[in-house]
């Protein structure tokens, strides 16, 4: 299984996936460091906390909603052609006639994604939660931190769980259109419910876009956990950019639904890949 | 030849995908050290058995075994080489990072796997060119590393899908001779190709599909047993000297098609279809014998081309949907 872990991770820097990620990527932490000390508000004797928090909460939308981005379209758009794509092109059949049995051809793939993956959100993590502690402070609750690392790192399992799945049923194009498709609709399920608490709506239909909003996020709950993590970096600064943040975010047990997400889309894909002629 | 295991062995083995292609019922033996060659039109089937037998692909019914395991397992796996038709290595390795992958895949020891890795590639003429990355080769250039992979693991079984078909001639009569050479080291060759004189050179035996049915298979010496035909030039000819000819040798002598005599003045064409060389001999005699005059002879035997153009002849063999 090592093979296939080495030869994922030689896929991803070779193809220059990573590189360029980590160029734009630097990009956005030096625009990231201008507009977190343009926005944070230093109030050295402590006067001004409330005001204080709130602009540091926005400072982590902002840094997050970029994260978020980021993570789940290299997690997409690195994996959604890794069975079709490569059956197609003719890759995978030299490999899985191998004496290797199917299912470690894929659990070396997913591991090599989600660890290679995974390292880059956690520096992404660290690098926007730093930059917000040196222009805006941070919290001292090193709980919270971790709590919220692990829940922006899930996205990476749930994303390549879900994208491998699709690239089990559809062929590599239409698994790409997909899975950004899916993402959205999660994004969407989110932005659902900001609408929702921002916005005067009737109680009716107050309803019907919770549930719309639910619908959505549980479709794809990537997204969702972002909006978890952040609450949790920012809990208690209250509604400070329309559309960016506030809304009622996940609750625990969604968090639990998207680890179950997870698990039951890399076991179906897992099944599917074993049964799948090429 | 050990016959005591057969290398390949399948009984009513079938792959019948949801629009009807596929391959059935096919039965075949290929002892230990033989060549065996699969022909047939596009789309007959033959891929699609192939990728059965090497797991790829799960029956819809019979079985087959590789050397005594079941086909798709780990043994049987274990003990192959497969070159598939259609393939790509990764584009962003080297050939030799293909070969190091492959043989991390194949649980060959790093000690060893440097020195097989450069014999590998000097073998199939790859050479220096392994430090290059894939996407610098031409087709014919990854076909050779295809090939280059599929003997890493020192396969008992070869299974070979048009092993030289973006070759140029000087790259296939290289593999020809490589496959040569490796029939004479004991491997079993299974080989699927639509050049045929690869097949004639190589095979010992051989089988046709059509539509996803085997419809002959038998040694190639015998399914291309095809008496020897034998032209005569002929001059001083007359109608009633063909009728003599054939009641005093008893064999099917003909008058060539494209002969079309006026007057007889002119040499004509004589058409017989031998045993031997004897009979020729015999019917020399017996031209020269009357006064004629016998300008020629030439002797045409029947290549593998014609017998497959003869054998799926008349037959709907594009691989239509039944």
């Amino acid at each position: 299984m090592n093979t296939i872990i080495a030869a994922t991770w030689k896929e991803l820097l070779r193809r220059k996936m990573l590189l360029l990620t980590a160029v734009l990527t630097l990009l956005f932490l030096a625009v990231f460091w201008y507009i977190a000390g343009t926005v944070a508000l230093n109030v050295p004797d402590g006067t001004r906390m409330l005001e204080q928090f709130a602009r540091r909460s926005a400072i982590l939308s902002l840094g997050f909603f970029f994260g978020g981005f980021v993570v789940a379209f290299l997690a997409i758009f690195s994996s959604f052609s890794v069975i079709s794509g490569e059956a197609e092109q003719g890759v995978l059949q030299s490999v899985l006639t191998r004496p290797i049995p199917r299912w470690k051809w894929y659990v070396g793939r997913w591991l090599g994604y989600v660890s290679l993956i995974g390292a880059y959100a956690l520096l992404l993590f660290v690098s926007i939660v730093w930059i917000t502690g040196v222009h805006a402070g941070m919290t001292r609750n090193y709980g919270d931190l971790a709590v919220s690392l692990l829940l922006f790192a899930l996205m990476v399992p749930v994303l390549v769980s879900a994208s491998m799945l699709g690239s089990s049923l559809f062929s590599g194009i239409g698994n790409g259109v997909f899975m950004t498709m899916l993402y959205g609709a999660g994004w969407l399920g989110g932005m659902v419910e900001k609408v929702r608490g921002v916005l005067p709506v009737e109680p009716d239909a107050q309803q019907t876009l919770s549930h719309i909003g639910v619908l959505l996020s549980l479709a794809m709950p990537a997204d969702g956990l972002n909006r978890r993590m952040q609450f949790i970096l920012t809990r208690g600064a209250g509604e400070t950019i329309p559309f960016l943040t506030g809304g009622t975010p996940p609750s625990n047990a969604f968090v639990w639904y998207a680890a179950a997400f997870a698990i039951f889309a890399f076991g179906l894909g897992l099944w599917l890949f074993r049964r799948k002629d090429f | 030849m050990n016959t005591v295991i057969p290398a390949i062995q399948t009984h009513a083995l079938s792959k019948i995908y949801g629009n009807g292609r596929g391959c059935r019922d096919i039965t075949i033996t290929v002892g230990q050290g033989e060549a065996f060659g699969f022909l047939g039109p596009n789309g007959a089937g033959k891929s699609t058995f192939v990728k059965t037998l090497v797991g790829l692909v799960r029956p819809s019914g019979g079985e087959g075994v590789l050397l005594g395991h079941p086909i798709g397992s780990l043994e049987a796996r274990g003990r192959i080489g497969y070159l598939p038709e259609l393939y790509r290595y990764p584009e962003w390795l080297s050939g030799e990072e293909v070969m190091r992958m492959h043989t991390g895949l194949l649980g060959i020891k790093s000690g060893d796997a440097k020195a097989r890795i450069r014999s590998g590639l000097d073998e199939v003429g790859i050479g220096k060119r392994g430090s290059d990355r894939v996407k610098q080769y031409s087709k014919g250039m990854q076909q050779r590393l295809g090939l280059a992979c599929a003997l890493l693991g020192d396969p008992d079984i070869l299974f070979l899908d048009e092993p030289s078909s973006a070759m140029d001639p000087v790259g296939r009569r290289e593999v020809r001779d490589l496959l040569l050479e490796l029939k004479k080291r004991g491997k079993t060759l299974f080989l699927n190709s639509h050049l045929l004189e690869d097949v004639e050179a190589v095979c010992d035996r051989m089988a046709l599909m059509l539509n996803g049915d085997m419809i002959r298979s038998g040694s190639v010496s015998d399914m291309l047993k095809v008496k020897v035909r034998r032209r005569f030039k002929v001059g001083g000819f007359s109608p009633v000297v063909l009728d003599w000819l054939i009641a005093e040798t008893g064999l099917p002598i003909n008058l060539s098609h494209t002969a079309e005599p006026q007057d007889w003045e002119e040499p004509v064409w004589l058409e017989a279809e031998l045993e031997d060389e004897h009979q020729a001999g015999r019917i020399n005699a017996l031209i020269v014998g009357q006064g004629m005059t016998l300008y020629e002879t030439v002797n045409e035997r029947e290549k593998l081309e014609d017998w497959f153009m003869d054998a799926v002849a008349g037959l709907d063999h594009r691989g239509e949907k039944r």
